[in-house]
């Protein structure tokens, strides 16, 4: 987990705050539970199943969305 | 207690804000230090004059320009007539001019707490590579020029679109040839030799405030990043920030330098790396933001440079919004008078 990724402010809301660039940005609910879950230092396979109990999903749609995910905070320079 | 009379500038709080209200408003939030503020203006119309509850008195005030003797007969008046105990120019303009007489100020009673004329010469843009490398960071790619042809030559080395920047003052993006060497004439007739010719970088800015004590120590610092700003680039919102590389650079900066007095640092960010736009020797007109999140630094400064204690610098939290908003005032004509005739309210 990237030292920014860890300390991103997320409120119950979905508003995630960068306290190094003072970047802020909304996600959806389940961009919460990805954020969480990436902060806890949780596995991108640990994160698709995550979801698979979360929502009505199928492992392999989890998985493409948890790397979908993964790359747009690559895109903010946050993983 | 007795009360502490501070005599500042930098009351214009315009469009484009001087620093005084912020630094005034600062030290009137520290109660225990009963500051009586006197606020020092070049003009009847500088808003501070007429806020009276930052603002204790106000003075009309000759420019220190020539031998600056007109200037220091009026302070003569000020410590004469009201008691001053302590000044603080906001002005980079001021500077010189303070930093020349703060010893001989200091023998009448009026302490001041100021870089050195060495250390106040670093904020000079032709300075700025030497600091930018002794902090750590990176500065645009930049050239000094003392002459048309040089001044062509660096543009086709840097390519466009560059900023054009005066020695000490002033700064023009330019995206044409012929757009440069305007701005490059208008400079040179403005301030003279040299110009600074530089790479624009893009990315987002961030800015530093700081208060170095002299010896080589912090006396507290706040980062941020400016959110929104004028159509003049001054900050209107903005967030505090704790960007790592931003604020050891500027603990660098007090440490090599042995910075004595507050500073703004500009910088810019980007792809990880910060390039250092600007030092600016004094408080920035958004000093406030710093002691609203708990870091009051203009009272630290009074308090260090009295030998009062202070105690280390506190923390902040990142995350703090600053919004700036306009608001109006109605008042009696009366004062807009005697600061026409008497130069002097109330």
């Amino acid at each position: 987990m990237s030292d920014q990724l860890s300390r991103l402010a997320l409120s119950d809301e979905g508003f995630v705050f960068n306290p190094q660039t003072g970047d802020s940005f909304q996600v959806s609910e389940t961009g919460i539970v990805v954020i969480r879950l990436l902060k806890e230092g949780r596995s991108d396979e640990e994160i698709a199943a995550r979801l698979t109990d979360l929502y009505e999903v199928s492992l392999e749609e989890a998985q493409h969305d948890c790397a979908d995910f993964r790359a747009r905070l690559k895109q903010f320079e946050l993983a | 207690m007795k009360a502490l009379h501070i005599g500042l500038s930098g009351i214009n709080a315009i469009d484009n804000p001087g620093p005084g209200i912020a630094v005034a408003r600062s030290l009137k939030e520290d109660r225990e230090l009963g500051a009586r503020i006197f606020g020092l203006a070049y003009d009847a119309l500088e808003p501070g004059i007429y806020m009276d509850w930052i603002v204790d008195r106000a003075f009309i005030m000759p420019y220190p320009s020539g031998d600056g003797a007109a200037y220091l007969e009026r302070l003569g008046y000020l410590q004469r007539e009201h008691g001053l105990d302590f000044l603080i120019p906001n002005f980079d303009a001021e500077l010189p001019f303070y930093v020349k007489h703060a010893e001989g100020l200091a023998g009448r009673g009026i302490r001041t707490f100021l870089p050195t004329m060495e250390q106040y010469r670093l904020r000079g843009k032709d300075r700025l590579d030497e600091v930018a490398e002794r902090m750590g960071i990176k500065l645009p790619r930049t050239r000094v020029v003392n002459s048309l042809e040089q001044f062509y030559e660096a543009i086709k080395e840097l390519g466009l679109p560059v900023m054009v920047k005066g020695a000490f003052y002033k700064a023009y993006r330019a995206h044409t040839t012929a757009e440069a060497t305007h701005h490059f004439h208008d400079l040179v007739a403005e301030w003279g030799y040299p110009v600074i010719v530089q790479q624009v970088v893009s990315g987002e800015e961030f800015n530093v405030i700081g208060l170095g004590d002299g010896e080589g120590g912090s006396l507290g610092l706040v980062g941020i990043k400016k959110i929104s700003v004028t159509a003049l680039g001054k900050i209107w919102t903005g967030v505090t920030i704790k960007h790592q590389a931003m604020l050891e650079a500027a603990e660098r900066f007090i440490r090599e330098y042995r910075w004595r007095g507050p500073f703004e640092l500009e910088c810019m960010a980007r792809n990880g790396d910060i390039f250092l736009i600007e030092v600016n020797p004094r408080f920035p007109a958004w000093a406030y933001f710093a002691t609203g999140v708990g870091v009051n630094l203009p009272a630290r400064m009074v308090r260090r440079a009295l030998g009062h204690d202070v105690p280390p610098a506190p923390d902040y939290a990142a995350g703090k919004l600053f919004v700036r908003y306009t608001y109006e005032l109605v008042t009696d004509m009366d004062k807009f008078q005697k600061a026409i005739t008497r130069g002097e309210i109330p």
